[in-house]
């Protein structure tokens, strides 16, 4: 490149040179001068100033064979050697296009080696060349190969130099090539390439027969496909338009309950399969027909209805419940939280506040005959709904269950066709009810299942008292699981009951005969007196031993162990017994109460009561108190409570309180409540009250200072026992009466 | 059993301060009440939406609990709700004192 640009600068200089004057001898606006004279002002500062005669001075031009244009002396570096070697220069000629061809000479080194592939002779090559035979051969053999190299040309049509020198060639070659073609089709089109092809082979060989001439030697770096191009399938464009689906827009929030259900759901699923499987496996073994699996889908769905009835039902009970804690809202803050605080003015009294009062509008004629806390459920009791006064008989009767929760209706309804006079509970099974009937049958309920109709229902021919049944008790079950209960009725005996799989099983205790000779009846037959039984105790801690309460007014103590004779006779009363309790904390103390107006309390063993008061009225019921081993709470007919406190007052009841209008009605029933300070009465109007005890019924014992560590349960005892060391001095006991009178005054 | 539920129904309605009743089913859709219709509608959707959100509140904080009970207590009245899956008991009682 150097001689160029010095080439260059020479013409410029020059070209300056001579622009100088011309712009002096032209000066009008001519654009290509307006142009020059602005570049002239890039003229650089060393230019060499030339004198007038050197301008002038001629320089002879020769025209020489050497090209500047050639480089010389061009190097590379050798790696092989390390060193720079010398390039031989590369002479005038330039390549412009350059392009491989198919053929080869066949004298050339590769041609031979071709035809030694081919297992020729090379020798033959030159033979067959002097012959000149081997020119038609060859382009009959072209036709394989000349289509593909017609396309291959026409696709490379973009290159205009190929086609001018190659044209030449092609066309010499086709106008022999179209005749091997002619050949091969003009058999046929029927039968095709393969026809063709045929012919072609036979060519061939027969060229080999002509003397084993070579095929083409074809360049074998420069391969060329042969393809044929057909007519493409014209491309059609089919649209259907369907109706859109039917969209809907779909949220949801995604909460981690929801995901819990979900899993519980799938977890659920997953059992019914295996379910499902295990059953299907069964059949397998033993075929059942299809239709018991028919009825169990049916009873499932009817399940389903009657678990959401029941669902709603417990909703409404719910708010029934709400409903009334709103009503009675001032009863039920008094219930838990209002103490009587005029008791700290009054020393040893106390009070009962009235709260709720229970009734049911079928029962009101009904005269409450037992009342009976649940021994699970603190607030939940029974009462039975019979009749006392037995020259006005009533029909039917009923077992209510009441809650405090609900004042204003019973929780369960068991209607019967008879008074019921009794009921009890059971402890390990609080849904399992035994009545006692007015007729002297026995019925048991399962509440929980159905008060329509009893459990267990005595037959009413065979296997009942022949009298009103007074008491019943649940017993301890069997040793074989079976539920077993105890009854107490007007005509002597004492039945156990058994609930075996359908009926109940009877077996009679004990018959109380009276330590009385026997007495002639009518027709010359002798008759044993029996005595009436109307109430029962069961001993809290010898499940053997139990206290019956007669109608003459004797107590028996007797044992299950022994069915015809007493352990010991109590004469205790000269009315009904009506009640016998035991100490909660003593279990040797007793109390029994009487229609001869006393309430008496006795000792294991000793046939003389400890205490005896005298209530002006019959008593109906006598109940200790679960707080307080020295507390018990009676009730009259004159509609008034008793509470006595022997810790506080010997003598005289801490509290007497008027609950009903004495004239019209009379209390019957007092139980107090296991947990909380209340208890309940009822009255012949089927009417219950609740009462709340005030602080001083229920003054706890406080420890002694030397024995702070001692609990409640120890001092009670403590105390009961101070206090029966006091009373069971013989010459005591004629206070009682003295009392008895202080009170009716 | 149905029976019962009318009786119990019945009695609510019958108690000193209740204003109505109404029973919502899963869909938010009052089936029975004794209040006037718009006021029935308009209890039965803001109760429902009430009680789903509260629903969620509980068993979000534990999945294992579930919502039983729900009260508002308004100036004016008490509104009692027991909520389930399937249905909705809405019980309206305005204060005796």
């Amino acid at each position: 490149m150097p001689p160029t640009a010095a080439l260059k600068k020479v013409f410029n200089t020059k070209s300056l040179k001579k622009g100088r004057p011309s712009q002096s001898r032209v000066d009008e606006g001519d654009d290509l001068e307006e142009w020059k004279k602005s570049k002239q002002l890039l003229r650089p500062k060393d230019q060499l100033e030339l004198t007038e005669p050197e301008l002038k001075d001629i320089i002879a031009r020769q025209l020489g064979t050497n090209d500047p244009l050639i480089p010389q002396n061009l190097i590379q570096f050798n790696h092989a050697q390390g060193a720079f070697e010398l390039i031989p220069p590369t002479g005038p000629m330039i390549v412009v296009y350059e392009t491989q061809g198919t053929q080869i000479h066949k004298e050339s080194e590769e041609a031979k080696k071709q035809v030694e592939d081919q297992g020729l002779d090379p020798s033959i090559l030159e033979i067959t060349d002097s012959a000149e035979t081997i020119k038609p051969d060859e382009l009959q053999n072209i036709p394989e190969e000349t289509p593909g190299d017609e396309e291959t040309q026409e696709e490379e049509s973009e290159k205009p130099e190929v086609d001018s020198e190659m044209t030449e060639e092609d066309t010499e070659k086709e106008t022999e090539v179209g005749e091997g073609e002619g050949e091969g089709e003009g058999e046929g089109e029927g039968e095709g390439d393969i026809e063709g092809e045929g012919g072609r082979a036979e060519d061939e060989e027969e060229k080999h027969h002509h003397g084993g001439k070579p095929k083409k030697l074809t360049n074998q770096f420069n391969f060329c496909e042969r393809a044929a191009l057909t007519y493409n399938n014209p491309v059609r464009v089919q649209d259907t338009q369907t109706t859109p689906p039917p969209m809907g827009t779909f949220s949801a929030n995604v909460l981690q309950w929801v995901i819990y259900d979900a899993y519980q759901e799938d977890y659920a699923a997953q059992q019914l399969e295996k379910e499902l499987e295990r059953e299907r496996k069964e059949k397998e073994k033993a075929p059942v027909s299809r239709h018991q699996a028919m009825t169990r889908k049916l009873v499932g769905k009817a399940q389903l209805s009657e678990a959401v009835q029941g669902r709603v039902l417990e909703c409404w009970k719910v708010l029934e419940r709400m409903v009334n804690q709103n009503t009675f809202d001032d009863i039920a803050k008094d219930y838990r939280y209002w103490e009587d605080p005029s008791d700290e003015f009054r020393d040893e009294e106390g009070t009962l506040l009235p709260l709720w009062k229970f009734t049911y509008d079928k029962t009101r004629k009904n005269t409450v005959t037992d009342i009976e806390w649940n021994p699970h459920y603190y607030d939940l009791f029974a009462v039975c709904f019979g009749f006392l006064d037995f020259m006005k008989p009533l029909d039917e009767g009923a077992v209510c269950l009441f809650t405090l929760k609900n004042p204003s209706f019973p929780e369960y309804i068991c209607m019967t066709d008879s008074a019921v006079m009794c009921v009890d509970t059971h402890p390990k099974y609080p849904y399992m009810v035994v009545i006692g009937l007015y007729d002297g049958s026995v019925n048991v309920y399962n509440v929980q299942a159905t008060c329509k109709q009893p459990a267990f229902r005595s037959n009413n021919v065979t296997n009942k008292h022949r009298g009103i049944v007074w008491e019943v008790k649940w017993a301890p079950d069997l040793p074989d699981g079976e539920m077993n209960f105890y009854s107490v009725s007007e005509d002597g005996k004492i039945n156990n009951w058994v609930l075996m799989q359908n009926d109940l099983a009877v077996t009679t205790i004990i018959t109380l005969f009276l330590a009385k000779d026997e007495v002639f009846g009518p027709d010359g037959t002798k008759l044993k007196m029996k005595g009436c039984a109307s109430c029962v105790k069961f001993h809290p801690k010898q499940p053997l031993i139990y206290l019956v309460g007669t109608e003459e007014g004797n107590i028996y103590k007797c044992s299950t162990a022994y069915s015809s004779m007493f352990l010991l006779t109590y004469p205790a009363h000269h009315m009904p017994v009506y009640r016998i309790d035991f100490n909660r904390y003593n279990s040797d103390i007793f109390i029994s109460c009487s229609g001869d107006w006393r309430i008496k309390i006795w000792e294991d063993n000793r046939l003389e009561p400890l205490f005896v008061f005298d209530v002006g009225a019959c008593v109906g019921d006598v109940k200790w108190a679960p707080y307080s081993s020295t507390v018990f709470a009676a009730v009259t007919n004159e509609g008034k409570v008793y509470v006595f406190d022997l810790n506080v007052n010997k003598y005289k009841p801490i509290c007497v309180q008027a609950i009903v209008s004495k004239k019209r009605n009379k209390l019957t029933r007092i139980t107090f409540n296991p947990i909380q300070p209340i208890i309940i009465v009822g009255d012949d109007k089927g009417c219950i009250s609740t009462l709340k005890l005030s602080p001083n019924l229920r003054i706890p014992c406080k420890a002694p200072k030397k024995q702070q560590h001692l609990d409640q349960w120890t001092l009670q005892c403590m105390k009961l026992d101070k206090l029966l060391s006091l009373v069971r001095e013989p010459a005591t006991l004629d206070i009682p009466e003295d009392t008895a009178e202080s009170i009716e005054s | 059993m149905s029976n019962e539920v009318e009786e119990t129904m019945k009695r609510i309605q019958s108690h000193k301060g209740v204003v109505g009743t109404i029973v919502v089913n899963s869909e938010g859709i009052p089936i029975k009440t004794t209040l006037d219709n718009t006021t029935t509608v308009q209890y039965a959707g803001l109760i429902s939406s009430l009680a789903d959100k509260a629903r969620s509140v509980v068993r979000d904080l534990d999945p294992s609990n579930d919502l039983t009970f729900l009260r508002i207590r308004s100036k004016k009245h008490e509104i009692m709700v027991a909520p389930d899956k399937e249905f909705i008991l809405i019980v309206v009682q305005s204060p005796t004192d």
